[in-house]
């Protein structure tokens, strides 16, 4: 009896945490005569994908998922590469100034994105990257690399030295034993991060609104976000919109969520 | 030769670390003390004039004020919630547990900027659909508008980011709450401990490491949170919603005074780096434990 209950209070906490998302979902099948209607309702004979298409109109929602994604996967190669072999030097090597420099990647992490934006966007603008996909991209790393360094410090941790060292007597040389024993051993790890810090980049909105501003290189939440303040009536195209664009995000997560919260628990609750 | 090695790797990162933090801390104190225009361009020193100004501005004050609000609200609530997200599935009854737990960690993993939108739209004040529930109970006049008033409205955007970070929290105590000892509790119960002693005892105690990491990670994310606010109100109305991270981004790209917005991104970062410190405390207290 006591099983039932339980289950049913986790599917009521279901609907409500999900409530927000049902209710964007119904909204952006729904005509906007429907939209704007009281009172509401989920349902709607006249519910279609039109919306889906319409928002295009007003949105060049294709070239901004381009840019997110351009953007996104660059800043990922970049973090895991990078993250890669710094957290390897963390996880293996003893060197004075090591502390010091633990604690600069972890005090980064918390860097609030306005006390560095003015600078940067005078950098870039400068340097000629602001606007720029490599712009963005190369913040984007840097804001990630922190805590990507941290998951993958966690990971090469959990690694046992004695299959390292092992490749070490067979003659492998300390980059080759990153390369063929350690990074293979830790791949789930890798995966894990690689979603973090996809998803980060994917997300990420602060950033992308101050350092971009023409269609070409603008982000789907720089759109979404601007076009919630412009259009404020077309709730139906909005909603499509932000769907389409939580669609990757949920799909990634579905497939990896067990690797992916087992990765950030080992680097956080340890 | 060999010494240099761990140097080498790290010296990528380094470098990232140095464009995204070391630069710009460094430029940002520069242009504090300086005419900074988006229009005009870089101007004379001016000493403190442009700290003076933020000071000056009514607006500081209560940014900060619905700042700290919104910080240490949120994270609170959200950590309330996460704990008790994280004892229900902990009781593991089978596949709908899985299910759940993937389903409560959807808030965390889409865009903040979907986040705030959805709880604009489900708040609207006509076509929402809280408003026509709680109408329709006679709780509330039909048409509040919970985003236009002044006196709610902060409590809207600290709804919204607890419901967007709840789900952090939850993973991070779903883990902890896996990683205490099975006998503790078995040993408790042999002692004939109730369940609400064994929860106080056992379950709170193991948790608390993990509850002031993410009580001090929450409220620096938080604290440096733009996105919700942004979306959802941008700050008003009336500036009632105000917080600094959209303040330094109003001072700076609206009103386009670098200089201003600067010197309070300065000030932010100093409140922040406080807050680092203690955070640093904890961590290293657990290192020696």
């Amino acid at each position: 009896m006591k099983r039932y209950a339980l289950a049913a209070l986790i599917i009521v906490l279901s609907l409500l945490v999900l409530l927000p998302f049902l209710w964007i979902f119904s909204t952006s099948l729904k005509p906007l005569s429907e939209v704007n209607q009281y009172p509401p309702e989920w349902f709607s004979p006249n519910m279609s994908l039109k919306p889906y298409a319409d928002m295009f109109f007003f949105m060049p929602f294709g070239i901004y998922a381009l840019n997110s994604t351009i953007v996104a996967s660059s800043a990922t190669i970049i973090t895991l590469f990078v993250g890669s072999l710094g957290a390897f030097a963390f996880s293996r090597f003893q060197f004075a100034g090591k502390r010091v420099f633990l604690l600069v990647f972890l005090l980064s992490q918390m860097l609030p994105g306005a006390s560095v934006i003015i600078p940067l966007f005078q950098l870039l603008k400068e340097i000629g990257l602001y606007d720029t996909h490599v712009g963005l991209i190369l913040v984007h790393s840097a804001v990630l690399l922190p805590f990507v360094i941290w998951l993958l410090y966690g990971f090469f941790q959990g690694i046992p030295r004695e299959v390292e060292d092992a490749a070490l007597i067979d003659g492998c040389s300390r980059l080759s034993a990153l390369r063929r024993v350690i990074l293979p051993l830790a791949l789930p790890g890798i995966g894990a991060t690689a979603l973090f810090a996809f998803l980060g980049s994917w997300n990420e909105f602060f950033f992308a609104l101050i350092l971009t501003s023409s269609d070409a290189t603008k982000t789907i939440p720089v759109g979404i976000g601007l076009f919630v303040g412009e259009y404020n009536d077309l709730w139906n195209q909005m909603a499509a919109s932000a769907v389409l664009f939580s669609l990757p995000p949920l799909m990634l997560f579905a497939l990896m969520r067990k690797t992916f919260v087992k990765g950030l628990a080992a680097g956080a609750v340890k | 030769m060999k010494k240099a090695t761990p140097y080498l790797l790290l010296l990528p990162a380094l470098l990232f670390t140095a464009f995204v933090l070391g630069y710009p801390l460094v430029q940002n104190l520069v242009n504090s003390v300086r005419d900074v225009s988006l229009v005009s361009g870089v101007g004379g020193w001016v000493g403190l004039s442009n700290y003076a100004n933020v000071l000056d501005d009514p607006l500081f004050l209560s940014s900060l004020r619905n700042t700290l609000i919104y910080a240490l609200v949120g994270t609170i609530l959200a950590l309330v919630i996460g704990l008790g997200f994280a004892l229900l599935l902990n009781m593991k009854i089978g596949r709908i547990t899985t299910i759940a737990s993937f389903l409560y960690t959807i808030p965390w993993v889409i865009s903040p900027v979907v986040a705030g939108f959805s709880w604009k739209w489900l708040l609207n004040d006509h076509f929402g659909i809280i408003n026509y529930w709680l109408s329709s109970a006679e709780l509330i006049d039909a048409g509040t508008s919970w985003l236009g008033d002044p006196q709610t409205v902060l409590a809207c955007v600290i709804f919204a980011r607890v419901w967007q970070f709840y789900p952090f929290a939850m993973v991070m105590f779903l883990a902890g709450l896996q990683a205490i000892p099975l006998e503790q509790y078995e040993a408790a119960a042999v002692d004939g401990a109730t369940m609400f002693r064994r929860f106080f005892h056992i379950t709170i105690p193991n948790l608390k490491p993990v509850f002031s990491v993410l009580l001090v990670l929450g409220v620096i994310w938080s604290f440096n949170d733009f996105n919700i606010v942004f979306v959802m109100t941008r700050g008003g109305p009336m500036n009632a919603s105000m917080v600094l991270p959209v303040l330094v981004r109003e001072f700076s790209f609206v009103f386009f005074d670098l200089g201003k917005g600067s010197a309070l991104s300065v000030m932010t970062f100093m409140l922040l780096v406080t807050l680092s410190f203690l955070y640093l405390r904890i961590i290293s207290g657990r290192e020696s434990a």
